[in-house]
């Protein structure tokens, strides 16, 4: 039994083995074996699992991922024996057929290896058995460029990979694709929108050369640019504007998104563009658009569920953040290092904790109190804006610097009157009523100086809820403010529902509103004689919850109140705001004037700009330890903060946080970072990924269609500064990219899913470019970039099937304004239940980190294009503009081709489409009710003095238009 | 060339009804084209080697009937007479053994018993019998059908991190739920509906204070096509199903006709298979378009079955009409059917709530299971019943002998299966006296662990395990490759429970 050590324990368990199948079978073996290549792949799916990485389950002493230990001498014995195959055990047991003997061991679930990956095994123990590190972990170096290259043929350092590539599997690249199909791949690869027939004849119209390369920088300068690039960037990091678990409330980081497409818009340099991401909080100074990117540290679904336990989500959060920075920069799956070592890579436990120790110290509570705006936030202005704020405060003070400081004393200490002091508060209710009519307007006890009363406490400044308790009834409020002299003061009341005020008997306020709180208060002037004065409120609720929120004077009085404080305990602080108050509260005058109108630009910017959720450092670190299977109760060791051995270091002097671990992703010794970028805008340009596992670069991950040409580019975005830019420039001014994209019989049987580009892309658009096509085809399309998200059309009850009742987004709310037709990366995104549209056409959820959409071809697609309202509506605009900027038939349907399809029609199609509009004003014209019924739908201004009977029978034009496989699809 | 043939071999893998001739899934399709036509090297694919069933299913679908919120196993199944004694006494500490609870009554002073106020009775099962509450008059009389367990266990103790557990595998978003594993491990087997559909049930006392989540049927990082499809019982049963008021089925064919028309020009010119496959779907959309209104159309339906489900059954959107609605699914070979039922979170008002929440279901569960069995499709018919965690002892909040609260309890509940293979009239696993842990046939509390099975205890895993057997699955080989790694619907645990089946 000398061979048993080799593989250790052995399985017992007839395992039911499936019927092996060797999708490689009729690929040629290579010559000389490349390790990474060819035998990597065997040995770490079949292998490593038990005889890898990961020290804690190395069966039989065996590691097959180190060449010192498979070739170790184990009593004249070798699992490998360099050149000698016969000699080597590993071909014995691969092809061993007794099931105490086999591997992989037959309880493994794996197949036999096939007689291709034996041969494969084999020529390479004979060629001398040499590991290679794994390509992905050795720092990209520029290959030089194949040579043999037809002139031709090579447009830029691409195509030469890229025909290398084709000769060796004997295959010819496709001639360029024609100039209308150029510009809407062009433009459907830049913007995400369709080139309009305008742009479409000023490029098939230029004839001087350098076309094609100004047709692309057009697109490439285009604001719609930014935002097509972000949509693929929002969908890595998570981006939704819910928190994503359990109450799945509202959350306010939309400015995240923003800064995202005025990032791609601006070209940030990808190494700003993640440093500013994952430690803008930590750089020297940070500028708001810096903290703004750091959302994404807040991006991972977060919950408040009642009877959650911190620690655990402490710990839930950070893997989340963990494992997401490691799939979108690093390609990378550290999560499965969480509750043991990786099987495959070399990542320990230790290792991936280390990792965690990075993100877990951001000062953000682990759960999100189902707030909009979970602390820390920060305004989101723009550059532009906080510029304008850094100019209007420096005014602000050097207006402060012309007062005088004896003026503005004096006025401060003779102008103060103390505001009323303000007794205890009594509470009589609740009085019901029929309606809310009767509930408010009805004279109960109080008003007549009757009822019971007790005592109840209400603050000032505070909301003071469920002072009713029931619905449609009131209740009362009184107390005592007692004035130092007669005066008038400022009243400020927020009320849910309505609320009335009585001062000394007198009615001085009625409002008789259904709101809730929060809503802007309402203003009372309550003419106080010195002395006592009786308040007495009136809260009328109608339903739900109520309250009550008070407060008094107004902001410069209360301001006046608290400075007059500081005068004995800071003297200095005293000064500066009697300053400040004397140009806000004081003589008017031009100075004065100006002063205010500056403060009234700055609260009115404040509160125009909404929030945003940002990431901030915790003074010190929380500590961090190797959690026992990934288990947030079962700590182990105490671990510090560390980059994985394999990838590299720290850059020197980068400090051992967020920030130094940012700097050491876009550093040198980092070998990922810049391929893993270059390989997911290559799958978004292509289809497909050079590296078609573009979440896994690690060892199991695919082996690159073309690695010289992935380190090429790899290197030289590095050097280009990290210019996103030129890089996308790059790829679509290579031959490579502007091929014809048909097929034929041998280019699908030897490069079935086009990984060779022997031929050009051609992919189904993605669900929001099919939305956004069709609204902008037809004009529709409102475009606005950035903002709040909208909610578009939606069948009723999607939400409301499934929400927590007390959500903030558990009934779906739909805009009524032109906020419908923006671009679907506005959508409103509901993580819980994203739009139908998005779902049905492979958008993901956006809870999870995705890197790579899948593309499927449904016929609940089909239902979405026929019968969607947006889909419909958009048919019918464009029907209406058809009939108004043309005259003929064939007026319309050549425009209707050119602007679906970016080409005029063919003949054939043409002729069917006459017959077609035929068929349909036929049938309109006899059913004329079915014809205005169709003409009617949606919410955008009808032309009514086009007749419906036209209106739908272009629609049924566009419909068919909009439902083509060409229409859909990137080619 | 001819696109044509390509297509045909090509198009399996991306549709989402599959063939009935074949009844393969994507899975399965892998191997059979041996992954040559479909990529490099079969990236992305499925299980490698293993062909879908493993072996002779026992059932050929599945209905789930999710009780959403966590029922209370002790007022409805897992009888614990002596409780009556230990009223407003405290939990002893030998009991609760250190445990971890939720932060909604950790913060607890006290820890009193609250022993059920409904009455149970012992029903003929034909063998020892089973207790079950006067909440459950009509599934009390079914339990001869009924394998009930009363020991299963998860490691959630919150609403969120549960249900996506039970349903998916994992506590975190982002994996495939139970019916997309099933669609994609064994397709289709049926030509005109989805092959994974959802029914979400109103709650007649409109108490439906917990959320359900798209995940909880979506696909992970399956390919979309497997995602659970919603049928609504108001609006288009289908999203979009329905055609525009002015777009009658003679115009929709006719346009469907020129569409493609339009495509077969593509097709030749470009010979993308994928072109073909579009052209397919269409055909496939407009069958939909068909055979949805049929299935929903009731009119068939006999006075007497309306009788057997409860008069609730004739208002679509009921579970009472969710059930009848999931015979005739099953009926027309829809594999996977889930009905979500809300509302069982009852940390407070337990005897105002629990009843209108059983009087839901009862009727209709057993009704279900007896309409299935009168067809003869019970036996082909896996059936299961529960949620996603059970509920505790303890009182939450005021407790009195008339009414109190239960908070969350993830280490032992009771969920039920019927047809499809398991065993019929038994009852598997016993808790301890306060329903508190599973215990040994001898009563000593067992302290289960995910990482091996122990007899008597079923976690989340475990049933997930046993009800792939059923399908014919081997839940070990019911893979996916994502991030290098093969991921399965029960991660690296769950235990096919032999001792549930027949």
């Amino acid at each position: 039994m000398t061979t048993r050590f080799f593989f250790g324990v052995l399985a017992t368990a007839l395992g039911v083995v499936g019927v092996a199948f060797s999708p490689d079978s009729e690929l040629p073996i290579p010559k000389k074996i490349d390790f990474n290549r060819d035998v990597r792949p065997i040995l770490s799916d079949n292998c490593y699992k038990c005889h890898g990485p990961d020290a804690a389950v190395v069966a039989g002493d065996l590691r097959l991922d180190q060449r010192a230990s498979a070739v170790k001498d184990r009593r004249g014995e070798f699992v490998i024996k360099p050149k000698h195959s016969a000699d080597s055990t590993l071909l014995e047991r691969v092809q061993d057929k007794d099931p105490d003997y086999q591997m992989p061991p037959p309880d493994s679930g794996k197949p036999r290896l096939s007689e291709r990956q034996i041969e494969i095994l084999k020529r390479w123990i004979d060629q001398g058995a040499e590991y290679r590190e794994h390509w992905a972990f050795v720092p990209p170096k520029p290959a030089p460029l194949p040579a043999n290259v037809p002139s031709t043929w090579k447009s830029n350092p691409i195509d030469a990979f890229v025909y290398q590539g084709l000769v060796e599997q004997g295959l010819k690249p496709e001639p360029s694709a024609d100039r209308n199909t150029l510009v809407r791949r062009v433009a459907l690869t830049l913007t995400g929108l369709p080139p309009s027939p305008r742009e479409v004849e000023q490029f098939v119209n230029d004839k001087k050369p350098g076309a094609y390369e100004r047709m692309l920088d057009r697109y490439l300068a285009s604001p719609r640019y930014g935002e097509h690039q972000a949509r693929y960037w929002l969908d890595a990091v998570r981006y939704g504007d819910t928190h994503g678990l359990h109450l799945d409330n509202e959350r306010g980081i939309y400015p995240y998104r923003d800064w995202v497409i005025r990032a791609f818009n601006q070209d940030v340099p990808y190494d700003d563009f993640v440093t500013w991401q994952l430690a803008g909080d930590l750089l020297p100074d940070p500028t708001t658009e810096q903290l703004i990117a750091t959302g994404y540290i807040r991006m991972n679904p977060t919950t408040s569920e009642g009877g959650a336990i911190e620690a655990e989500f402490l710990a839930k959060n950070t893997f989340d953040r963990v494992d997401t920075t490691s799939t979108v920069l690093l390609g990378l799956t550290t999560g499965c290092a969480r509750c043991h070592d990786h099987k495959y890579d070399p990542i320990t436990q230790k290792d991936y904790f280390q990792l965690y120790a990075y993100f877990n110290s951001t000062a953000e509570n682990p759960f999100d109190g189902n707030e909009l705006y979970p602390v820390p936030t920060t305004r989101a202005y723009s550059p532009e804006q906080e510029a304008q704020r850094k100019q209007w405060q420096a005014k602000l003070s050097q207006l402060e610097s012309k007062v005088s400081l004896a003026v503005a004393e004096s006025w401060l200490t003779t102008a103060y009157v103390p505001l009323p002091v303000i007794g205890g508060w009594k509470i009589s209710g609740p009085y019901p009523g029929a309606n809310f009519d009767a509930v408010h307007g009805d004279v109960q006890p109080p008003e007549r100086g009757e009822g019971d009363w007790r005592d109840v406490k209400i603050e000032v400044g505070k909301p003071a809820p469920s002072l009713v308790g029931r619905e449609n009834a009131s209740a009362y409020v009184k107390t005592t403010l007692t004035a130092k002299e007669s005066r008038t003061v400022e009243l400020r009341v927020g009320s849910d529902d309505g609320v009335r005020v009585w001062l000394n008997g007198n009615l001085v306020h009625d409002n008789k509103v259904l709101r809730a709180f929060g809503s802007a208060p309402d203003k009372v002037a309550l003419p106080l004689k010195q002395g006592g004065n009786d308040l007495l409120i009136k809260v009328s609720n109608s339903g739900g919850g109520d309250g009550l929120s008070i407060d008094l004077g107004d902001p410069v009085s209360q301001q006046i109140e608290k400075t007059i404080g500081l005068k004995s305990t800071d003297p200095a602080g005293f000064l500066s705001a009697a300053r400040k108050l004397y140009l806000q509260g004081g003589p008017k005058n031009a100075l004065s004037t100006e002063y205010q109108g500056i403060v009234a630009k700055l609260v009115s910017q404040e509160s125009a700009t909404p929030l945003t959720l940002i990431a901030r450092e915790l003074p010190k670190p929380r500590e961090a330890f190797v959690l026992k299977r990934g288990e947030y109760d079962q700590p182990t060791d105490k671990v510090g903060r560390g980059i994985p051995k394999a990838l590299g270091k720290l850059p020197p002097g980068a400090p051992n946080n967020r920030l130094g671990f940012a700097q050491w992703v876009t550093s040198p010794s980092n070998p990922l970072a810049a391929r893993v970028f270059v390989n997911i805008l290559w799958q978004k340009n292509f289809g497909k990924g050079l590296v078609l596992t573009s979440e896994d670069f690690g060892n199991q991950g695919e082996w690159p269609s073309h690695p010289e040409l992935l380190d090429y580019l790899a290197v030289r975005f590095v050097k280009s500064g990290w210019s996103i830019k030129q890089l996308q420039r790059m790829m679509l001014t290579s031959n490579a990219f502007r091929q014809r994209s048909s097929m034929d019989r041998v280019k699908l049987a030897k490069d079935p899913e086009n990984r060779l580009l022997s031929r050009g892309p051609r992919f189904r658009l993605d669900a929001e470019v099919i939305r956004d096509q069709a609204l902008y085809v037809s004009g529709l399309l409102r475009e606005q970039v950035g903002g709040r998200g909208f909610k578009p059309y939606q069948p009723p009850g999607l939400w409301e099937a499934i929400s927590f009742v007390e959500s903030t987004t558990s009934r779906y709310e739909q805009d009524f304004n032109d906020s419908i037709y923006r671009r679907s990366l506005y959508l409103f995104w509901k993580r819980t239940s994203p739009h139908p549209t998005m779902l049905a056409f492979d958008a993901p959820m956006r809870e999870s980190c995705v890197v790579r959409r899948s593309r499927t071809n449904t016929p609940l697609q089909a239902l979405v294009t026929m019968n969607e309202t947006a889909f419909l509506e958009s048919q019918r605009v464009f029907a209406e503009r058809l009939q108004r900027a043309f005259l003929t038939d064939t007026a319309r349907l050549d425009f209707a081709f050119k602007a679906c399809l970016g080409r005029p029609a063919a003949a054939s199609e043409a002729n069917l489409m006459r017959s077609a509009l035929k068929r349909y004003r036929a049938k309109f014209h006899r059913d004329a009710g079915a014809a205005a019924a169709l003409a009617g739908i949606g919410l955008a201004p009808r032309e009514t003095s086009l007749p419906p009977v036209e209106t739908a029978t272009w629609m049924m034009i566009a419909s068919t238009l909009f439902n083509t496989d060409e229409f859909l699809t990137q080619h | 060339m001819d696109p044509r043939r390509e297509f045909e071999l090509m198009m399996t893998r991306r549709q989402l009804f599959g063939k009935a001739a074949l009844g393969v899934g994507t899975a399965a399709l892998h191997t059979l084209l041996g992954g040559s036509l479909l990529g490099l090297a079969g990236s992305a694919s499925a299980a490698q080697g293993a062909r879908f069933p493993n072996f002779a299913p026992k059932a050929k679908r599945v209905i789930y009937l999710f009780m959403n919120g966590g029922p209370s196993q002790m007022d409805l199944w897992d009888y614990k007479p002596k409780m009556v004694d230990e009223f407003d006494k405290d939990l002893p500490d030998q009991i609760r053994r250190g445990q971890r609870i939720t932060t909604m009554t950790s913060g607890q002073a006290r820890f009193p018993i609250a022993p059920s106020r409904y009455k149970f009775t012992k029903h003929d099962n034909g063998g020892d019998g089973v207790w079950v509450s006067e909440l459950l008059p009509h599934t009390s009389k079914i339990v001869r059908e009924l394998c009930v367990i009363k020991s299963m266990w998860t490691e959630a103790i919150n609403h969120d991190p549960a249900v996506t557990y039970i349903q998916t595998g994992s506590q975190l978003p982002g994996r495939p739920s139970l019916g997309a594993w099933v669609s994609y491990g064994l397709g289709s087997a049926n030509k005109d509906l989805p092959t994974y559909v959802v029914l979400h049930s109103k709650v007649s006392s409109g108490k439906v204070d917990q959320a359900l989540f798209t995940r909880l049927w979506g696909t992970g990082f399956l390919s979309s096509e497997h995602q659970g499809v919603a049928l609504r019982s108001g609006g288009d049963p289908v999203l979009y199903l329905s055609d525009p008021e002015g777009v009658d089925r003679q115009t929709r064919r006719h346009m469907l006709d020129d569409v493609s028309k339009l495509n077969e020009l593509q097709l030749k010119e470009f010979g993308d298979p994928e072109i073909a496959a579009r052209i397919k779907q269409y055909e496939m959309a407009y069958r939909l378009q068909a055979s949805v209104p049929d299935l929903m159309d009731m009119s068939s339906e006999t006075e007497a079955t309306y009788e057997l489900y409860g008069k609730e059954a004739r208002e679509a959107g009921t579970f009472a009409a969710n059930c009848l609605l999931a015979r005739r699914l099953a009926e027309r070979g829809v594999r996977f059917i889930q009905i979500f039922h809300r509302g069982w979170d009852q940390h407070g008002n337990l005897a105002g709530d629990l009843p209108s929440q059983c009087k839901d279901v009862d009727q209709a569960c057993a009704a279900l299971i007896m309409d299935l069995k009168q067809r003869g499709l019970l036996d082909e018919t896996l059936v299961i019943w529960g949620g996603e965690f059970g509920r505790t002892v303890y009182c939450q909040g005021p407790l009195t002998r008339e009414n109190y609260g239960r908070d969350h309890h993830p280490r032992c509940f009771t969920m039920w299966m019927a047809g499809g293979g398991v065993k019929p009239g038994t009852v598997y696993g016993e808790t301890d006296a306060y329903s508190y842990n599973i215990v040994d046939t001898d009563g000593n509390p067992i302290n289960p662990s995910v990482d091996h099975f122990t007899p008597g205890a079923v976690h989340i895993h475990d049933l997930n395990a046993t009800v792939l057997n059923q399908l014919g699955v081997d839940h070990t080989k019911l893979t996916y490759r994502y991030q290098g790694r093969d991921f399965r619907l029960t991660d690296v645990h769950g235990h096919v429970v032999k001792e549930l089946l027949i």
